[in-house]
């Protein structure tokens, strides 16, 4: 018997991506989404609020939540609650949640976080540089990177992330 | 004016809030700013709109088509490259240079049907009360139609004795 060679991570992770565009591309977008161009995300590499090491290069084969934040701005406070609400809901194999604080102390951030968003460790941007660098449009922002590490869709000024329309974007987005 | 102004129609919700010389030390004293950082903005005066998008197509937010005047007496504004001298001379270190450009008004925005930014727009400090005219184009490529909202006896708003 002739054993058939197993397709890989990433031509399925690709698969999954041309299967699940064309599905959204038909759908419409819930407020406050942008269509990106696709370009390649920029680089990201900063350390979580444990000191551990997150690099947007190795987190390949999923998609990501890049949500760029800070505690002083209203409608990040807002929306944060809904961003820890999701976070149990989605595999981090298939959805990595990623929160980037802009330029910000620890000691700000985890009095912060501690009350409204306890499950999720957040990547810190001390000194602001690499949110310049991904021009997100405002704060808060999330940017939707592909398996591929393209930038795909941009949701601005804050989104009930944990409400009907807003899951139903991320479950179709992962072919849910 | 008060310190809160709203504005709205069909297309448009406007919200100026002004803030004193002690909100604002207070705000970026809480972000660890400097004495000296927090000197040289409480030498400026600061308008604080929130704009929101009502419509179902293109907003432009153009910040150089906004006009500070008193009668025939334009007042200009302070732009971002004002401040990057400033924060040298108070020794503002990288994080709150960050943080102060995220406060402020973006100079360009197309806003989106249903988006909304705010931001602060800095001017020098003016002791008696001027007019803010802002002028939207709209559309996304600027081909639609003029929007004007005019804001009369807007101040810079000192602290109560």
């Amino acid at each position: 018997m002739r054993n058939r060679p197993a397709l890989s991570h990433a031509v399925m992770s690709a698969c999954l991506w041309f299967a699940t565009l064309p599905a959204l591309a038909a759908e419409p977008l819930p407020k406050g989404l942008l269509v990106l161009d696709g370009r390649a995300a920029p680089p990201l590499v900063l350390d979580d609020l444990d000191g551990e090491r997150w690099d947007i290069s190795e987190a390949r084969g999923r998609w990501l939540f890049v949500h760029f934040w800070a505690t002083w701005c209203g409608p990040c406070r807002k929306e944060m609650p809904t961003i820890q609400a999701i976070f149990p809901k989605f595999d981090a194999s298939q959805l990595e949640i990623v929160l980037i604080n802009t330029a910000e102390t620890e000691d700000t951030v985890f009095a912060f976080l501690a009350e409204v968003a306890p499950d999720i460790t957040p990547l810190m941007d001390s000194d602001g540089l690499v949110t310049e660098q991904w021009q997100p449009r405002g704060l808060p922002a999330t940017f939707f990177v592909d398996p591929q590490g393209r930038l795909q869709y941009l949701a601005f000024g804050g989104r009930p992330w944990d409400s009907p329309e807003y899951l139903e974007f991320v479950q179709r987005l992962l072919g849910q | 004016m008060p310190s809160d102004v709203r504005y709205e129609d069909d297309s448009v919700f406007i919200r100026i809030v002004q803030r004193s010389p002690e909100q604002l030390t207070a705000f970026y004293l809480g972000r660890q700013f400097n004495r000296a950082a927090i000197g040289q903005i409480l030498d400026t005066c600061f308008v604080t709109p929130i704009i929101r998008n009502k419509t179902f197509d293109v907003l432009w937010l153009e910040l150089d088509h906004w006009r500070f005047g008193r009668g025939d007496e334009n007042i200009a504004r302070i732009k971002r490259d004002y401040w990057p001298d400033k924060w040298d001379q108070s020794e503002l270190p990288q994080a709150q240079r960050s943080t102060f450009g995220w406060t402020l008004m973006p100079e360009v925005r197309d806003l989106r049907p249903d988006e909304s930014v705010g931001g602060s727009v800095v001017i020098p400090w003016q002791d008696q009360p001027f007019t803010l005219t802002m002028n939207f184009a709209t559309g996304a490529d600027r081909q639609g139609p003029p929007k004007t909202i005019v804001f009369e006896d807007v101040e810079c708003v000192t602290d109560p004795p």
